[in-house]
């Protein structure tokens, strides 16, 4: 997947009030492969909703998205499976961690399924994040910054043409965000992928080709 | 399956709901397959079918009443009378009974033991397309005659019972009928004769003795002189003998209709409204257990949505994450059918020894088995259709 293209794109429920200044809604968005984004946005402007439009798991809005100019609302679920499995990776606000499951458990879950990294690999995340003592506690004793970079391994565990991270160091130190900036960036551009983040505040670290207002 | 998934998706599974609905559905099951099988294991008890002589007939006499008689109604059934009723629609094959016109003696007994049961006898035949038994059992030869009968079962009785009890000999069963030591002495037109007999069968809708229609031809014209007369009775091929036209038919035209069929017929209609009852019932309660898992499932569907949902977005397809519930329901409508199936063969085994007295040939278990089969299966479909559906509609949040 090249592009991800968003056209007057609005979430259903902004529609009929007074139209906000946006680089993103009512607009023509094109983001590509390779580059790094940066959407910045207040509270209760639709950061999440544009992440769970483009992932495919709400389509409450009006407008139109394209993957490659193909309109993402004709995708079969059985291609949103596989999308899902090589070309989008994503780490919700709410990180969605099991939390009866070992915070490896969690990831295994997810590289199961894509088989991308070596459980070496996965151990040695856990050491450059800080956590390898909580890789067999459950996620429901875990803090809720040693959750979100759980989270954070899980989404690295799989190919992808474009990361979409909302909001992916909101618990954590500067320290670990620019530990957790450079793990993106270095798997982005291995990949040769585009990073997609979005941030009330506390930005993902990185370089940014293009930041959007929301 | 996958362990991870099992490990997340189990939480919730209520063992008791489950385990309430293998019971129900057991019960369910066990009532429909026990009582297909038995239907199967009593129903020759009641149908009167036999295997020499083809089902669909009727036998048909004049009604004797005092005033006919007194009238000199001879209660044949000249040409006309038996056009009629092949001119009906129900009626495809008429076939007449003939008489034997001579003295007949049937000899029962002899052998080293010299004691004999001795009767005057009569003979009737009807044509051999009415007759199932393969015809070098069925044929005569005059030149090497002995006369093949099918009996009457009373005579068996009566020769058991009655003859064979009191003058020492071995009682008999149907299966050794040849063991039977039996001769016939015909005597008219000056001859005195003695032929070998044969019995091929007992009939208890027969109530004669038949023999050969090639027999019957030969013995008359040999005995007798030459048997023209018309019959006394018919015997009637039916599309259905349950028919009320025909009944309708044969009290407008005084005729009986003999034998004990409709009585069998009566029994065995109320063994299958019995039965379909108790099939009914055990349908009944399986689909009560099968709504019992529905919602059993939806609960747990219900109360694992978020679970489901979010490895959903971890890309796992619906079928994947359906998996799991789909194999606990396979697995367990399985276990159930496997043991309703244990239960029928043993509740069969109590059941069978009470049924030898009859000398029934064994049924398969075989339809029992794949009734409960088809039930099990469309119930697990459904199942199976249920959790798809549910487990789709979590697709969009």
């Amino acid at each position: 997947m090249q592009k991800i293209n968003l056209h007057n794109a609005l979430p259903a429920v902004f529609a009929g009030r007074e139209p906000v200044p946006s680089q993103v809604w009512q607009c023509s968005l094109t983001m590509e492969r390779g580059k790094h984004y940066l959407i910045v946005a207040d509270s209760g402007t639709g950061k999440s909703s544009l992440c769970s439009y483009i992932y495919g798991y709400r389509r409450d809005y009006s407008g139109s998205i394209d993957f490659d100019g193909r309109d993402i609302g004709n995708i079969s679920i059985a291609h949103w499976c596989e999308l899902r499995k090589t070309s989008l990776a994503y780490l919700p606000q709410e990180m969605r961690l099991f939390p009866e499951l070992s915070a490896l458990e969690n990831i295994q879950l997810k590289n199961q399924l894509t088989h991308h990294k070596s459980e070496r690999e996965i151990l040695d995340l856990f050491d450059t994040l800080g956590i390898p003592d909580k890789v067999n506690s459950p996620v429901a004793r875990l803090s809720i910054g040693q959750q979100q970079r759980v989270a954070i391994i899980r989404t690295l565990c799989q190919p992808a043409d474009f990361y979409l991270l909302d909001e992916p160091v909101s618990h954590l130190d500067a320290a670990n965000n620019a530990i957790v900036a450079r793990l993106f960036a270095d798997e982005a551009t291995r990949q040769g992928a585009a990073i997609i983040a979005t941030s009330v505040g506390n930005h993902l670290a990185l370089d940014y080709d293009v930041e959007l207002k929301l | 399956m996958n362990n991870l998934l099992w490990k997340l998706l189990r939480k919730h599974i209520s063992p008791a709901q489950l385990i309430g609905f293998s019971i129900a559905n057991l019960v369910g099951l066990t009532i429909v397959i026990l009582a297909v099988q038995f239907y199967r294991d009593v129903k020759p008890v009641f149908s009167d079918e036999e295997s020499f002589i083809r089902k669909d007939y009727l036998v048909i006499t004049r009604a004797v009443t005092g005033v006919g008689a007194m009238m000199g109604g001879t209660g044949e059934f000249d040409d006309t009378a038996i056009a009629d009723i092949e001119a009906q629609p129900w009626c495809r094959k008429v076939g007449r009974f003939l008489n034997s016109e001579f003295s007949i003696y049937a000899t029962v007994g002899l052998g080293n033991s010299g004691r004999a049961m001795r009767s005057q006898f009569f003979f009737e035949s009807i044509p051999t397309d009415f007759i199932d038994v393969t015809d070098a059992q069925w044929d005569f030869n005059p030149a090497r005659p002995e006369v093949p009968v099918i009996v009457a079962r009373d005579y068996l009785s009566l020769y058991n019972f009655g003859f064979a009890a009191t003058q020492g000999l071995p009682r008999i069963s149907e299966g050794q009928v040849g063991m039977i030591p039996l001769s016939f002495t015909f005597s008219g037109n000056g001859l005195n004769e003695v032929l070998p007999g044969r019995i091929v069968g007992f009939s208890s809708r027969l109530n004669t003795v038949i023999v050969p229609e090639k027999f019957m031809r030969w013995a008359n014209d040999r005995y007798g002189n030459g048997g023209h007369g018309h019959p006394m009775r018919l015997i009637v091929e039916v599309n259905s003998p349950g028919d009320v036209k025909i009944e309708q038919y044969m009290k407008d035209h005084h005729y009986d209709v003999a034998g004990d069929k409709a009585q069998a017929g009566k029994a065995n209609y109320f063994l299958t409204v019995i039965v379909s009852i108790v099939i009914a019932v055990g349908i009944v309660i399986s689909l009560l257990s099968f709504f019992v898992l529905m919602l059993s499932i939806y609960l747990l569907l219900q109360k694992n949505t978020r679970r489901l949902r979010d490895l959903l977005l971890l890309g796992y397809s619906p079928g994947q994450v359906s998996r799991p519930y789909v194999l606990m329901v396979v697995g367990i409508n399985t276990l159930v059918l496997a043991l309703a199936v244990i239960l029928m063969v043993l509740a069969r085994a109590h059941y069978l020894p009470m049924l030898e007295a009859f000398d029934l040939p064994r049924a398969s278990v075989l339809p029992a088995v794949l009734t409960g089969l088809v039930i099990m299966t469309l119930i697990t479909a459904g199942n199976v259709i249920a959790i798809r559906r549910k487990v789709a509609s979590l697709w969009l949040n």
